[in-house]
């Protein structure tokens, strides 16, 4: 028995030394890949590659200076977002997923995305970000999202319990009410519903030193706390009821599952829009691949998204160059066949299980 | 088994790898570089309301919109253009500048590496990225004209900044000259204005508080469309049959393969005088919707459809 335990230990260990290795790897191969190269379509010009070393060990001053605005202002921190967001969108799905016990559950299942959009919606249409500052637009997203899923939370509670269906439906039902809402703001904005319909898109082009400082903290507070979580998180996915006979107290558990996993989506929503995807089909594959248990689970699917979604911007930033395409395209055009290659692959097995032996 | 073990060696690890995360990006943000020396320039309040810092002589400009590498062009700045939006198209020399991508999010890569000293945007760029390109240090000066006179204004302003003045202004008053020339006609027809119906896109017009609709008023026109809710509204055949628009405008362009054949067999629309007098005509789509030069252009089309007979001794 304890044998078995420390060979688990092992495999999760190597599992999350071989994803981090693969983060890293993602992040210094794909900050040679740009429009201005090293790799890319080097129009107007290509950096060549010892540039980008030069740059990233300091020595910059060997190179012009226009070089490293684009390696370390433009690139590096996009790259950097884009690993944080899927992270984000990764763990807050695998997180509602387990919660709701729902395959189709993703991070704006419940209407986080619509709330943070309607935010977004009235940023962008008051034409804020240039009357107040550049972070009003994230700021109203992220109090949209938040002020919803609390809205939600409270709307489906009686008699202090809050039942996950009528939670789901909840949810479900704001989101279509708040959906509607947009589309009739967009209906009519006039000149700035492209904008909005722009943002919608989502994409990480808005990317800076400042979004991922901000961001940063954010999404690191709450993947750490839902990892600490992952436990209670394995026992729910039996049932409240075992849940609760496990001595786990399952109100208070949702809650806190729901607000954090809200934060880290609602972060990565206010800077990068909707970008879909990445938190409906990451946790999955991660599933299949390191199994049911959310405590690998989690870290797991943290690390592919990041991965995930930092290899899809890379191609939706370079493939058509110098014109970027929505990151969600990508997404799902390269997400998807490889996520129904693995259910083929694992159909012997239960690849929808959600329950876990801790 | 329930007994919590809060720092397992799993939340160990996320918890390192955040905080080499964090290490990289502290130390990154400390060796940011510094902000460039800027020129000293002077201060000039642009379509937004801002004022904005632009250089003395502006040598390297991007365009991040047709209408304003129209005016920039225009002006004789075209060699001062060292690159544009992938939809500027006009003039001809715009196919040798470098282009920087889509209006709604250029790519900053490739701006970055033009190294512009002044970055011309439009309405098309939405007012968070023109603050995002702000906070990566480029002078963004936005031109975003409501009105025809709005843009008549907007090219003596880009005369000024680029040290152009005499050429703007020669432009801007041969503009105003030839839009009085048309406006001295219409206007004269203040019993009785034709009903006109112009569409961008199949079924979608000019509403009110549109570009559209003031060219079409100033052509002498009554905008079927002129009383709708929003600006660019999405009409339906209905409303086009009790309207009854006596001529019907349709743009050619990059996103319309309308024809006269498809107006004509649009149910009910064989009952619209238009149709009935084969009154269909067609304008350039560039012409109309971007707010640069070649505005008076679709002007004096619009009003010579409208007026045939006051315009037909030109």
């Amino acid at each position: 028995m304890t044998i078995d335990f420390k060979k688990k230990y092992v495999r999760w260990n190597l599992i999350l030394i071989g994803l981090l290795i693969a983060l890293f790897f993602a992040i210094v191969i794909t900050i040679t890949i740009g429009s201005v190269g090293p790799i890319g379509s080097g129009n107007p010009e290509r950096i060549p590659i010892q540039a980008v070393w030069d740059i990233l060990f300091g020595k910059s001053s060997l190179w012009p200076d226009t070089y490293k605005a684009v390696i370390v202002d433009i690139r590096l921190p996009r790259i950097l977002l884009a690993a944080l967001v899927g992270c984000a969108l990764a763990v807050s799905g695998a997180v509602m997923q387990g919660v709701f016990k729902n395959p189709m559950a993703d991070p704006f299942i419940i209407g986080l995305s619509s709330g943070a959009a309607v935010g977004a919606s009235i940023s962008i249409l008051l034409g804020l970000s240039i009357i107040i500052g550049i972070y009003s637009t994230p700021f109203l997203a992220f109090l949209g999202a938040v002020l919803t899923i609390f809205g939600v939370h409270f709307i489906a509670r009686s008699e202090g319990k809050v039942k996950v269906e009528t939670l789901l439906l909840t949810g479900i039902a704001i989101g279509s009410f708040l959906t509607a809402i947009i589309s009739f703001m967009m209906y009519m904005a006039n000149e700035q519903f492209r904008f909005l319909f722009f943002w919608l898109l989502g994409g990480l082009y808005k990317a800076s030193w400042n979004t991922v400082t901000i961001a940063f903290p954010l999404i690191l507070l709450g993947t750490v706390v839902i990892q600490l979580f992952a436990r209670d998180l394995n026992a729910m996915t039996l049932g409240e009821e075992p849940a609760m006979h496990l001595g786990i107290d399952t109100e208070s558990v949702k809650k806190i599952l729901l607000i954090f996993s809200s934060l880290v989506a609602g972060t990565a929503v206010a800077f990068t829009g909707i970008i879909g995807f990445v938190g409906l089909i990451t946790p999955h594959i991660m599933r299949i691949l390191v199994g049911p248990n959310h405590r690998i689970l989690l870290p797991a699917s943290a690390l592919a998204g990041g991965i995930f979604l930092i290899w899809s911007d890379t191609i939706a930033r370079t493939i058509l160059s110098p014109t970027e395409i929505p990151v969600g395209i990508i997404t799902a055009l390269c997400g998807a066949p490889f996520f129904v290659y693995l259910l083929q692959k694992s159909k012997k097995r239960s690849c929808d299980s959600y329950v876990a032996q801790n | 088994m329930n007994k919590r073990k809060w720092m397992n060696g799993l939340t160990a690890i996320i918890i390192v790898c955040f905080l080499i995360l964090t290490v990289l990006i502290v130390s990154f943000y400390v060796t940011k570089f510094k902000e460039p020396q800027r020129e000293t320039g002077f201060t000039i309040i642009d379509d937004l309301g801002r004022a904005v810092i632009v250089p003395k002589s502006p040598q390297r400009i991007i365009s991040l919109a047709p209408s304003s590498t129209e005016i920039l062009f225009a002006v004789g700045l075209g060699d001062r253009v060292i690159g544009v939006d992938d939809y500027s198209d006009y003039p001809e020399e715009t196919k040798n500048k470098t282009k920087i991508g889509s209006y709604l999010n250029p790519n900053l890569e490739v701006i970055a590496s033009l190294e512009p000293d002044l970055i011309l945007a439009s309405d098309m760029t939405s007012n968070e990225y023109v603050a995002s390109l702000e906070e990566k240090n480029f002078i963004v000066f936005v031109l975003s004209p409501k009105t025809i006179q709005g843009i008549i204004r907007d090219i003596r302003v880009v005369g000024i900044i680029g040290k152009k003045t005499k050429e703007a202004n020669n432009l801007a008053d041969s503009l105003e000259h030839r839009i009085n020339a048309i406006t001295s006609k219409t206007s004269n027809n203040t019993l009785y204005k034709p009903r006109v119906y112009v569409e961008y896109y199949p079924y979608w017009t000019y509403g009110p508080g549109s570009f559209g609709n003031d060219v079409i008023s100033m052509a002498g026109g009554k905008n079927i469309a002129g009383t709708t809710v929003n600006a660019y509204p999405e009409i339906t055949n209905e409303f086009v049959a009790m309207s009854n628009p006596e001529i019907v405008v349709f743009t050619i362009g990059l996103h319309t393969s309308t024809t006269i054949e498809d107006i004509k067999s649009r149910t009910g629309w064989d009952k619209i005088s238009a149709v009935k007098n084969n009154k269909i005509y067609t304008i350039d789509d560039d012409i109309i919707s971007r707010k640069g030069p070649r505005i008076v252009d679709a002007l004096e089309q619009l009003a010579k459809l409208i007026y045939p007979e006051s315009f037909s001794s030109k």
